[in-house]
């Protein structure tokens, strides 16, 4: 039994030999290294699997590679793409937070996308919207494909407008008249959540910074937090708190904190993501409507969106094999608004041209009437960098987004002080 | 005289042999632990991002650290949040210890129950406070409401979120200092207990002058611990607060993270972290010390 059961060391060393040859027997015969696909955890439950299918069905022409599909979760996303960066096991293309492209940009350690994008204008197939590519656009070249977008867009609720005798507002002063009736029936009417642990408060004010024509940036890139335009935003912001518009609970709301205030009508009004309506039941949906986009006190129209970016990693086997994948993906994404596995919206106009969103007034309105207006918080900048993922998901925004909702600071102290924060994090 | 070098080179051999058997582990617990903090070290004193280490800068970071107005903030508040932390849960703890030394009927589920705070996994615990407390129409508001105190904003107003969060730490950490109180109470000499009852000796005098003389080496070594996982508590402040508001809540730790992960600013978080564990190393001779002076008869 011992002498059958032994295996002498040049039996196994030849064994272990064959085993890895074989192992790399595909490779050689087709000709082409797989590539490998991250993809976040986008949308709503079965995006995953609807996401593993399209990347799967993927048929490489002749000596391209094949993909292999791995979903990443959005806890650690940061030490995740920064690790694998780091010990060069970046994956050849990515889905990802909306600033990470520029970061690696700046890093060196992605292509551009600038080759693809010919492709695609050969092909006939750039039909992005508006301001997409230009937004992705840096003076290193266009850092990543825009796949998807989180725009936010004002929602209210319909029912509470009617019981409190408001009109939908349709500029900063109107806005304020419904706010203080919805008050007065005790509806919120600026929701958010402005806990340390959420960004979308911060995404509400840079939505209204935009919407009058200011921002956290200056048109060449520098820090401009104290201008006119944002003290009058954070003037507004402050008259929402004292008359009770915005929730002084909402200092230290969650997501799921704002989300539950939505579905129990507690609020009436707030900027949220196209597709917020999916939060509630399918029959008080017709409730929840997206208002045309409110006009600043100068007249600018505006909000924030946050552009979805499909990146190419240089650690790719092939970065022909990245580009045909990508190009082949953005013709298949489709699926997703399809089939309803995700809540933003699309950036391409034949997708935005199908009958599942056409026939959705409330995506139609937010592509046709908010979306030409968006900017992402790089504004008014006319290109984003990589320092953006530090402004929206640091400490500094967040801890100014909480003291405007205490209502207690002048607004140009504030705007002092975040530019101050700003400076030590962005030098 | 030759058995004797035989002795001594067979348990050298022995010894040897020992210490190769020991070695992979050694140096797998070096590579584990020592190797994450050297590369630490050295990030501390560079300013760059997560991906590369960036300039030199010497001691910058750590100057930086004393002269950030938010380190002194969070500092007071990670004082503050410890000796909660270690002397409220250490009251509550104690005081349950004693009570559950009495037999009861259903007593024994009854100990279990107490123990649940500890059992449950925090995100499931912080998900549960924050629903008690975190909007207007949370129970606690609403039975705050209704008691006229107002509207009180457990999470929204900063020193209200800073009693909650530490009331939330007596809440999580009480049955780690019950479980060391029974331990402790278990080896009290009943018999001295008697006698000083027999002497006259009322409930309080036993308890100051007897039951806690005898328990304060366990007292110590839970106060010493306690302190590390109050001070090193990252989870029970950042599920509940994130920080805030207005970095109210903001512990050394939380602060840590958030300007490593949040400010990517992973030298200047890291200083923050190594100014952490030398405050608590010192804490801990501190405290040892204290052992060592206890004297239990």
């Amino acid at each position: 039994m011992n002498d059958i059961m032994r295996m002498k060391r040049r039996t196994f060393l030849a064994g272990s030999a064959a085993a890895i040859g074989a192992a790399g027997l595909p490779s050689l015969a087709f000709g082409a290294e797989e590539i490998t696909f991250w993809d976040m955890v986008w949308g709503a439950s079965g995006y995953t699997d609807a996401a593993r299918e399209v990347a799967l069905a993927y048929e490489p022409a002749a000596g391209l590679g094949e993909v292999s599909y791995q979903s990443i979760p959005w806890a650690n996303w940061y030490q995740t793409f920064t690790s694998a960066a780091a010990s060069r096991t970046t994956p050849a293309v990515s889905s990802g937070a909306a600033f990470l492209p520029f970061y690696f940009m700046e890093q060196g350690v992605m292509i551009p996308a600038d080759n693809l994008v010919s492709k695609l204008d050969a092909a006939g197939k750039n039909d992005f919207l508006p301001g997409l590519l230009d937004a992705m656009t840096t003076h290193d070249g266009i850092a990543a494909m825009p796949w998807s977008m989180d725009l936010r867009v004002l929602w209210y609720r319909r029912s509470l407008l009617e019981k409190a005798g408001a009109d939908v507002p349709t500029d900063w002063d109107s806005y304020i008249a419904a706010g203080e009736k919805l008050a007065k029936i005790g509806a919120v009417g600026l929701g958010i959540a402005a806990s340390s642990t959420t960004t979308d408060a911060k995404h509400t004010i840079s939505a209204l910074m935009i919407n009058n024509g200011g921002g956290f940036f200056a048109e060449d890139g520098s820090l401009d937090c104290v201008n006119d335009r944002n003290i009058e935003t954070l003037e507004f912001l402050k008259e929402c708190v004292a008359k009770k518009i915005i929730d002084p609970y909402a200092i230290s709301y969650n997501s799921d904190n704002v989300e539950t205030d939505w579905i129990n009508g507690h609020i009436a009004m707030g900027f949220g993501q196209t597709g917020m309506d999916r939060i509630v039941p399918e029959s008080e949906r017709d409730d929840l409507q997206v208002a045309n986009p409110i006009l600043g006190p100068h007249g600018d129209k505006g909000t924030v969106y946050y552009i979805n970016p499909l990146m190419m990693f240089d650690t790719t086997p092939s970065q022909d094999s990245s580009e045909a994948f990508l190009e082949y993906y953005l013709d298949n994404i489709k699926a997703y608004w399809e089939t309803g596995v995700i809540t933003d919206l699309p950036v391409k106009r034949s997708i935005a041209e199908l009958p599942v969103i056409q026939n959705n007034p409330k995506l139609v309105l937010a592509i046709n009437e908010w979306q030409p207006h968006g900017k992402t918080i790089a504004a008014q900048s006319n290109e984003a960098f990589g320092a953006l993922n530090a402004v929206d998901g640091g400490n500094a925004t967040a801890t100014f987004a909480q003291r405007i909702v205490e209502g207690k600071s002048d607004s140009r102290k504030l705007l002092e002080d975040l530019q101050g924060q700003l400076e030590k994090i962005m030098n | 005289m030759s058995m004797f070098f035989q002795d001594t080179s067979t348990a050298r051999r022995r010894r040897l042999t020992m210490a190769g058997l020991a070695l992979p582990s050694i140096l797998m617990m070096a590579l584990v632990n020592g190797y994450p903090v050297v590369v630490a070290a050295v990030q501390s004193v560079h300013d760059g991002g997560l991906l590369k280490l960036g300039d030199f800068v010497g001691v910058e970071n750590y100057i930086r650290v004393f002269q950030d107005p938010l380190f002194w903030k969070s500092l007071r508040f990670t004082v503050l949040f410890a000796m909660c932390g270690v002397f409220g849960s250490w009251v509550v703890g104690f005081a349950l210890a004693l009570f559950l030394r009495t037999r009861f009927p259903g007593s024994a589920i009854f100990r279990v129950l107490l123990l649940l705070p500890w059992i449950v996994p925090i995100v499931v615990t912080a998900m549960g406070w924050n629903w008690l407390v975190a909007t207007r129409n949370s129970i606690m508001p609403q039975l705050a409401e209704a008691l006229g105190f107002g509207p009180v904003m457990f999470l929204a107003d900063p020193t209200m979120a800073v009693i909650t969060v530490c009331v939330f730490k007596i809440w999580i950490s009480y049955p780690f200092m019950m479980m060391m109180a029974a331990g402790a109470l278990e080896t009290v000499d009943q018999s001295a207990i008697e006698a000083a009852r027999v002497d006259g000796a009322g409930p309080w005098n036993l308890l100051v002058h007897m039951i806690l003389p005898m328990t304060a080496r366990s007292t110590y070594i839970s106060w010493i611990l306690m302190t590390m996982f109050s001070v090193n508590d990252f989870p029970t402040i950042f599920l509940l607060t994130g920080g805030g508001p207005v970095n109210a809540t903001s512990s050394l730790v939380v602060m840590a993270y958030r300007t490593v992960f949040q400010d990517f600013q992973p030298g200047y978080g890291i200083a923050i972290t190594f100014v952490i564990t030398t405050a608590l190393a010192v804490l801990s001779l501190c405290l040892f010390n204290l052992i060592r002076k206890s004297s239990v008869s």
